[in-house]
């Protein structure tokens, strides 16, 4: 691959660094999160429920698979796969995440968030909801330009979606496929 | 070879690259989904077993009909009188303070009939602390329902609670030291210990903790008076003996 080695790396344009740390912070902290949790589910469920947003027993579905889907979602940023899509789905995360602290935080509930895993109902003095807030928007942006500007070096995107290599010089139509790797 | 032949072939690995292209892709496209859809699965099986209600379930006898709490004093409160209920974790220990400054007063009242006394047994600490000890120690607390002491087995919890949070309660004390405590002993133990090896009790403790969570509470201890919160600074503002008519003033 092209990509590794040492003049292609130093050729590229500084955004695609500035996706590689995007997609490793919001991935390593979606997939810590995940980890945290995914063998406490219950746990888990009990910290969904203390938003008082979804209903009980769709708390249940949600507070089980989310932990799983941080790990995936985590994993795949991480790796740079599908990474637009990943990236997607991590600020799609933070977003809801965002404004469930928000909404407990207006209608004066005293919950840790749970975030990684330590949710429970504290006394009031405790609560860091601008924190938490102000944390989960830095990792949306970080979502966000990773949407924006998926490529990246080290991403298993690059492989997945490398360009088909024409040995001879007729130019062929650029297709939708192309397209995705240049993106 | 033609020029038109030498064409046709470079079209036709071009075809083929293309192909594999777009087979790696949805290859390793559909290796996540797959993935994520296994994940999410197990793991709602995995839970939904957890909470699956054993095969041999009994519930105790001083229940109340919508098994959300045992009733404390059953037919001794006085018609109208106010309910009173309590909601409490095993593992908390502010629940062993509240228990400490208001538990006897709170008794005498259930005693003299003046209230009607409901422990709502909730055990979500358990998953604070990673343990079970809150749902043990409800289900022992359920099981000595049966042998009618349960205000004393309750008492007893509160007396063996361990000093450093989280640390919880081992079965030995709950199914050997506090009965003896208590002077439950023969048939009695016989049958409590099987009750609570069999955890005969557990889908009675956990339907007492989803059914306070359900209804809003999430922190303990809280106190209801007729269905009504009555938060702890407001009974902290009265001495032991003056429960009574704080319970009146806001029944």
């Amino acid at each position: 691959m092209s990509d590794t080695s040492a003049v292609s790396l130093a050729r590229r344009p500084w955004q695609e660094w500035v996706t590689l740390a995007a997609r490793l912070i919001l991935g390593v902290t979606i997939l810590v999160a995940g980890l945290l949790k995914v063998t406490r589910l219950d746990a888990s469920v009990q910290s969904v429920r203390l938003y008082q947003i979804l209903p009980w027993d769709f708390a249940f579905f949600v507070g089980t698979a989310l932990p799983i889907l941080e790990v995936i979602v985590g994993l795949l940023l991480i790796t740079g796969t599908f990474t637009r899509v990943s990236a997607v789905a991590g600020s799609l995360m933070m977003l809801a995440f965002i404004i469930g602290i928000a909404s407990v935080w207006a209608r004066g509930i005293s919950i840790d968030c749970g975030c990684f895993g330590d949710g429970g109902a504290i006394d009031a003095s405790l609560t860091q909801y601008p924190l938490e807030i102000l944390r989960d928007t830095g990792l949306l942006l970080t979502g966000v330009w990773t949407v924006w500007r998926p490529k990246a070096p080290f991403a298993v995107d690059n492989w997945l979606f490398a360009p088909i290599d024409h040995t001879d010089s007729a130019p062929e139509p650029i297709t939708e496929d192309d397209k995705e790797s240049t993106r | 070879m033609s020029q038109s032949n030498r064409e046709q072939l470079r079209r036709n690995q071009a075809a083929q690259a293309q192909q594999k292209r777009l087979t790696r892709i949805i290859g390793v496209g559909a290796a996540v989904l797959v993935v994520v859809l296994i994940g999410v699965f197990i793991a709602v099986v995995i839970q939904n077993q957890a909470h699956t209600v054993t095969a041999s379930s009994a519930t105790p006898p001083n229940a109340t009909a919508s098994k959300d709490a045992i009733v404390v004093n059953p037919g001794k409160a006085t018609a109208g009188a106010p309910v009173v209920e309590l909601f409490f974790d095993y593992q908390c220990p502010v629940c062993k303070q509240f228990e400490g400054i208001y538990g006897a007063s709170l008794k005498s009242l259930a005693e003299s009939g003046a209230i009607e006394l409901r422990y709502r047994n909730m055990t979500f600490l358990d998953n604070n602390f990673n343990n079970d000890a809150s749902l043990r120690a409800g289900i022992g607390a359920a099981c000595s329902d049966f042998s009618g002491k349960y205000s004393a087995y309750h008492e007893e919890i509160y007396a063996n609670q361990p000093a450093n949070e989280g640390d919880g309660y081992t079965d030995e004390v709950l199914r050997a030291t506090i009965p003896a405590t208590l002077g439950i002993t023969g048939a009695d133990l016989t049958s409590f210990q099987s009750c609570y090896d069999d955890q005969t009790t557990k889908a009675f403790v956990q339907g007492t903790n989803d059914a306070a969570s359900k209804s809003g509470v999430n922190a303990t201890p809280s106190f209801h008076v007729n269905g009504k919160d009555l938060s702890l600074q407001t009974i902290a503002g009265v001495q032991p003996d003056g429960l009574g008519d704080l319970i009146k003033q806001n029944a």
